[in-house]
């Protein structure tokens, strides 16, 4: 923990925060979160913020999101709804918030969350055993649903080259 | 009016047409012929057929089925007469012969097109007439176009007597006088049909009242449903009204009424006097928790404070079932359904996770009470769970939303009995979610597996659910 009388806290985000988690996603990809198809989850600082110089993410602004936030975004996931399956992506924690543990209680949260799906990802490479530990196994890419490989079709099947790797996870609780 | 004046004015009516035609015709051909005998221009010659075409027309109208003779006898007194007075002529023969064909074609295609718009009139004639529910129509001038046989029975009025009257008439059966009703509200947005509530539910106009003159005078309780008819370019061209007896829903609904309130004030009494008698009891097993110290007395002391929390857990069962449907449904967030309802409970190493942050149910407002009864299942310590978990389940038959936790379960025997009201199950609670559920056609089922955990699915219909 970075200071004392932080509290961490995880849960899932309302439509009107989705501004605050696409302010966290600006450095990951522009991820734009949608609330008619997502459900976004999120690790949150909460309580008194005594230090946290070097765990920097979006601090709550002007308007409904803001008056929502009851602390600072540290981790956030996404599970997106394609009409054939379930995909999760946007696992993303700010460089100064990491090794704390965030990623895996917000993951922990989505899989229980979403846990009545089949749940589908394109888990980077590195990674692949991080999401192992919450059930996912690795995959031909030809097993995932095709609106969820889209995405990638600009890798025309090279995995590895796109540093990606096609993972499952078969419904059920952890 | 009674019959014999309708019938007369029927006769009257029909000698008035015959009369009109005739008339036109001879107009016609006796201009035609005076023409021709005074000597009509060359240029005229042989005669124009158009001035014959008006009776024509006019008799295919009003008399579909003789359309065609009549023309064929209009058609053939014209090229008689033309022919045997017009000068002779190369084509005199032709010409007369081919205009005679027009004004029989005329009167053929007139006939034609009001024997199709008569079979129209007619079908929806017998549709409003066969309509179990008593109805009338009025034009836009306010006389009775229609007024089918269960209105007749309501109010004992025959179509004869009524069709073709204007001026509220159709009112009389119903009020005593003539006066505006609902139809007339559709058509000139008449501001004293003075109905005390009038709702409007799309097109149509709705009201309720009591009226003392129906049932032989002992009075009814009417319901009026009234729309404009509408022309193919959606011009008003009339109203259409009709009435429904609701009489005995009323009463039924009057009497569940009173029964509900004498049950619920007996129901009322029952409790007070259950618990003023518990309070009693508690107070005998306290004192002996201090009078004795025998531990077999004592854990028969607590044997009996466990029997009186159970029935004090069922007078406060008693008092919910008391309060459900009292309230209209309403869009409820779930989540804060699930908070309200675990800040009921003692969790004590149990712990709860619901991820239900932007589901909305339709449903009754004790649905926070349908979660405590199913958490205390999950409390239960012969359940021996130490994990709720509340999820959703988007499916093409709706939104299920899952509250599993991770005890013994439920043995396969008591599945099928788990929501059913019986004396054993009564205090689990579950016969009440059930029924709280039931409000808005949501249903519940257990879909665990024994030895692996109880798993409730509460089942919303896709209209029933929404992420906000």
């Amino acid at each position: 923990m970075a200071a004392t009388g932080i509290r961490p806290e995880v849960r899932e985000l309302t439509s009107a925060e989705f501004p605050a988690a696409n302010e966290v996603w600006r450095d990951y990809h522009g991820t734009i979160g949608e609330p008619a198809r997502d459900r976004i989850f999120a690790t949150f600082l909460a309580g008194q913020i005594v230090s946290l110089a070097r765990c920097r993410g979006p601090r709550p602004g002007p308007g409904p999101a803001a008056a929502r936030l009851a602390g600072q975004i540290v981790s956030l996931a996404r599970c997106r709804r394609h009409p054939d399956g379930l995909e999760v992506d946007g696992v993303f924690t700010p460089d100064a918030c990491r090794n704390k543990g965030y990623a895996r209680m917000v993951m922990s949260a989505l899989v229980v969350a979403c846990h009545n799906d089949d749940l589908y990802m394109y888990a980077v490479e590195s990674l692949a055993g991080f999401y192992a530990g919450f059930g996912f196994i690795s995959i031909p890419e030809r097993d995932l649903p095709p609106g969820i490989r889209e995405r990638y079709t600009w890798a025309a099947g090279n995995m590895e080259g796109a540093e990606v790797r096609p993972m499952f996870r078969r419904a059920g609780l952890l | 009016m009674n019959v014999t004046d309708i019938q007369t004015a029927l006769v009257t009516d029909t000698r008035n047409r015959i009369a009109i035609i005739a008339g036109l015709a001879v107009l016609t051909l006796g201009g035609n012929l005076l023409a021709m005998v005074l000597g009509a221009p060359e240029s005229l010659l042989p005669l124009p057929t158009l001035p014959l075409t008006i009776p024509i027309i006019i008799a295919s109208y009003w008399y579909p089925r003789r359309g065609i003779p009549v023309s064929v006898c209009f058609a053939s007194v014209y090229a008689v007469t033309t022919y045997i007075l017009s000068p002779p002529g190369p084509l005199l023969a032709y010409t007369i012969l081919l205009r005679a064909i027009l004004l029989v074609l005329i009167g053929g295609v007139v006939a034609f097109l009001a024997t199709k718009l008569r079979e129209s009139e007619q079908q929806m004639n017998q549709i409003i007439e066969f309509l179990p529910d008593a109805t009338f129509a009025i034009d836009r001038e306010g006389k009775v176009i229609a007024w089918n046989r269960a209105i007749e029975e309501m109010t004992g009025v025959k179509k004869e007597a009524i069709l073709g009257r204007g001026g509220y008439e159709y009112a009389v059966p119903f009020y005593g006088e003539p006066r505006p009703l609902l139809a007339d509200l559709i058509l000139h947005g008449d501001p004293e049909t003075g109905y005390p509530s009038v709702r409007r539910d799309g097109d149509v106009l709705v009201a309720e009242i009591h009226t003392p003159l129906l049932r032989g005078g002992q009075g009814a309780h009417i319901k009026f449903a009234a729309t404009a008819l509408l022309d193919r370019s959606g011009e008003v061209t009339g109203a259409i009204e009709s009435i429904r007896d609701v009489s005995d829903e009323v009463m039924t609904e009057a009497a569940l009424q009173n029964a509900g309130r004498q049950l619920s004030t007996l129901t009322g009494i029952l409790r007070t006097d259950l618990a003023n008698r518990l309070a009693v009891l508690y107070g005998h097993l306290s004192v002996g928790v201090m009078k004795f110290d025998d531990p077999a007395v004592l854990s028969f002391i607590d044997d009996l404070n466990n029997a009186a929390n159970g029935i004090r857990r069922q007078i406060e069962i008693s008092r919910e079932f008391r309060d459900i449907g009292t309230s209209p449904p309403a869009w409820i967030p779930v989540q804060q359904a699930v908070r309200k309802a675990a800040a009921t409970l003692s969790f004590g190493n149990v712990s709860l996770d619901a991820w239900t942050e932007r589901l909305e149910i339709f449903a009754d407002p004790h649905l926070a009470t349908v979660f405590t009864h199913l958490f205390e299942n999950s409390l239960a310590p012969a359940t021996k769970a130490s994990r709720i978990v509340v999820t959703y389940h988007l499916r093409p038959e709706g939104c299920a939303i899952i509250v599993e936790d991770d005890g013994t379960g439920i043995p396969d025997a008591e599945k099928k009995g788990l929501f059913a009201q019986k004396a054993e199950s009564y205090g689990h609670g579950l016969f009440l979610a059930h029924e709280i559920l039931a409000i808005t056609g949501i249903s519940i089922r257990e879909t665990g597996t024994f030895g692996t955990g109880a798993r409730f699915e509460i089942l919303v219909p896709p209209e029933g659910y929404r992420v906000v």
